[in-house]
């Protein structure tokens, strides 16, 4: 699961872009599971396991990251860009990007320190007024390498750091990938369903039509959520802990969950020794939001994998979480389809 | 970019050492080695790396620093984060989530800690934290970051060398590697040549903290005349045009009252016969360089100022452009091989 992930976290695939991540699913996943395409991009897969229950469970998990989009060449040949998806600007001034399928390399510009006056010094840019430098000496220079609406990602590498902790760009949501993966090359007692889905960082969009495709009468959401246990952070703003297991929510910005499930993944968890934690801020959200409201309704849990710094080039898990997350998530799916 | 393919390695090899101020033993290792090839190497009290070549004629000193801005370890708190201070001007907008290296016994990878967008509210997108308010994450317990890890050490920005279009690198540490690279260039150009002064070449530390190495290296030095070599801004959006210079357009030839007219104007003209192309930037006062110090060094020493235009300074995505540090160092050699007759 660990090289899957080291893998995944090499690829890029800012939303509606995702074309080299299911790619590379689809050959780990092709001789386990039978699957199609959507007409959004969406991966679904149905995996045989020996039994067949009386409920459809589906996970899901997104394949899409957050990036940046370039709409403008200025005549000095410097790339004015937007968002794909919420980015801080704080971590984007300064930092190494690449810009499109062929990974032009480029530097997201700052006016020197230098030449701020004293009351400047701390003012971030708005992302209106970033700018994006290849070297390219004016316009035309530019687009003989770049196209409007090429997409740009942070330049960061995977690697592992510290007591086992690993950084790299786009953990939200390769890790869920990886764990959605390895349980369709395990042997699951039932029958599952599974969504890699696409556009969740711009809306939820692609996790829309996949519920419906697949109809589900329970979903389980596979994320990497925030972790904000850092320096000078206390109590429940925390949100999470990194080392702590995984974390479910009882409710975040796109959901209200189903309490009855929340309380069981405790309830499994601690059945089983798996570390697990609730998310103690009602903050973010996920994919969740768009599938419990799929057609009739659907019971959905989300377990997810703490992640500090989310959205930035510097993403930052503990690898020991990984395997909580993946083991409860597969005894819950495995309770739910038994219901 | 093929012409320039041996330079570019010695950039490459200079910014891939660590020194920041105070620390510079890295970076000092390697431009020392790269100098020994051309003259004797010492290491002077402060760090300064200093070589000198040729007995006879008036005494020519070239300084580029060889430190680099950072941070340094201030203590580590009861969760194994790492807090830290500036060591150099660090530009604080950029830290946030900026991969670092911690320059423990051994180099340690960590991140500059960050709140998500999920979490942070309408002024944490427009003020960047204060230095004090973040930290390091180094991914360790307080009791294994205490054992390895000491208030003192020093912390860099961490980013690969890139190739940007052009003859364009953009790295940390490009401030001041290129002026080292651009005075150990100008040594391979005036190889087998005959010159008539006496070089000394001073790769000096502590530029970014105040500039004691220059000090105390020109002291040493008996040196009539120095060059100094080290960048200055290069146009981008939003930077004022008299405050910059351009990218690729060449040296930038200073004029300031601290700075030598006559040493300018020799250069000036010597850029225009070898077809060296040049910049003059114009600084009221002093310049913010070694060049300030080292201009009052003992009885006095008179003093010009190269720099390189570049863009991003003091963040880890400096950006340079490999011609301008070639003519930078075309430039100093052209002068050296001039100097035998006297300035007007």
């Amino acid at each position: 699961m660990n090289n899957t992930l080291k893998d995944l976290c090499s690829l890029y695939g800012g939303s509606g872009r995702e074309d080299n991540v299911r790619g590379y699913i689809i050959e780990q996943i092709k001789d386990f599971a039978r699957y199609y395409i959507d007409p959004l991009g969406n991966i679904i897969a149905f995996k045989k396991g020996a039994n067949t229950p009386e409920n459809k469970v589906m996970l899901a998990a997104h394949m899409d990251e957050v990036g940046f989009i370039v709409n403008y060449i200025t005549e000095k040949g410097f790339l004015k860009f937007t968002s794909v998806g919420g980015v801080d600007p704080a971590v984007i001034c300064g930092k190494p990007v690449f810009v499109g399928s062929n990974r032009i390399a480029g530097a997201v510009g700052m006016k020197p320190v230098h030449l701020l006056k004293s009351d400047e010094k701390d003012k971030l840019p708005g992302i209106d007024e970033m700018y994006i430098d290849i070297g390219a000496n004016d316009a035309d220079e530019a687009k003989q390498l770049i196209s409007l609406g090429d997409r740009v990602y942070f330049e960061s590498g995977f690697y592992k750091f510290g007591d086992g902790f690993i950084k790299a760009r786009a953990l939200d949501d390769r890790a869920g990938c990886a764990v959605l993966i390895d349980l369709i090359k395990s042997e699951p007692s039932y029958d599952l369903w599974f969504a890699f889905t696409v556009q969740e960082e711009i809306g939820l969009r692609g996790a829309k039509t996949a519920a419906y495709s697949i109809a589900p009468d329970y979903a389980i959401v596979v994320e990497a959520t925030t972790a904000a246990d850092i320096s000078g952070v206390t109590g429940e703003k925390r949100v999470c802990e990194l080392g702590k297991g995984a974390v479910v929510s009882y409710m975040d910005n796109g959901t209200v969950y189903n309490m009855d499930l929340y309380n069981r993944a405790f309830e499994l968890a601690q059945k089983n020794n798996i570390k697990v934690q609730p998310k103690t801020q009602v903050a973010g959200g996920n994919d969740a939001g768009a599938i419990h409201t799929s057609r009739g309704g659907v019971k959905t849990l989300s377990i997810s994998l703490p992640c500090r710094y989310l959205h930035s080039p510097s993403c930052v898990i503990k690898e020991e979480d990984l395997k909580d997350v993946r083991q409860l998530t597969q005894l819950t799916a495995e309770s739910f389809a038994n219901d | 970019m093929s012409e320039h393919n041996e330079l570019q390695n010695l950039i490459l090899k200079l910014v891939g050492a660590a020194g920041v101020s105070g620390a510079e033993s890295g970076a000092s290792k390697v431009a020392a080695e790269e100098l020994s090839r051309f003259m004797n190497v010492n290491t002077d009290t402060l760090g300064n790396v200093v070589g000198t070549v040729g007995e006879t004629g008036p005494v020519i000193l070239l300084d580029a620093h060889i430190d680099q801005i950072g941070m340094i370890v201030t203590g580590i708190d009861d969760e194994g984060f790492i807090k830290v201070d500036k060591c150099g001007g660090m530009d604080i907008r950029v830290l946030a989530a900026q991969e670092v290296i911690v320059w423990s016994k051994k180099p340690l990878k960590g991140v500059v800690t960050s709140i998500p967008p999920h979490l942070s509210n309408s002024d944490d997108a427009k003020t960047a934290k204060k230095i004090t308010d973040l930290s390091i994450d180094v991914g360790m317990t307080a009791e294994k970051a205490k054992i390895t890890i000491r208030p003192g050490d020093r912390v860099t920005l961490s980013g690969n060398a890139q190739c940007l279009m052009g003859d364009k690198i953009c790295s940390p540490a490009l401030d001041d590697r290129v002026g080292v690279a651009a005075i150990l260039r100008s040594l391979e150009l005036l190889e087998g040549r005959k010159i008539g002064c006496k070089l000394v070449v001073q790769f000096s530390v502590q530029e970014e903290t105040g500039g004691s190495g220059a000090k105390t290296g020109s002291y040493n030095s008996e040196a009539e005349e120095c060059i100094t070599v080290d960048v200055s801004f290069a146009s981008a959006p939003g930077i004022p045009e008299e405050k910059c210079g351009d990218l690729g357009k060449g040296p930038m030839l200073g004029v300031a009252p601290i700075l030598d007219e006559s040493m300018f104007k020799t250069m000036e003209k010597i850029a225009i016969a070898e077809n060296i192309p040049y910049q003059v930037e114009v600084m009221g006062a002093r310049t913010g360089t070694n060049a300030d110090s080292i201009q009052t060094t003992k009885a006095g020493i008179k003093t010009a100022l190269l720099s390189i235009p570049l863009r991003n300074m003091h963040t880890p995505t400096e950006i340079i452009s490999l011609a301008d540090v070639d003519n930078t160092a075309r430039l100093i050699a052209a002068y050296i091989l001039n100097r035998e007759g006297k300035n007007e």
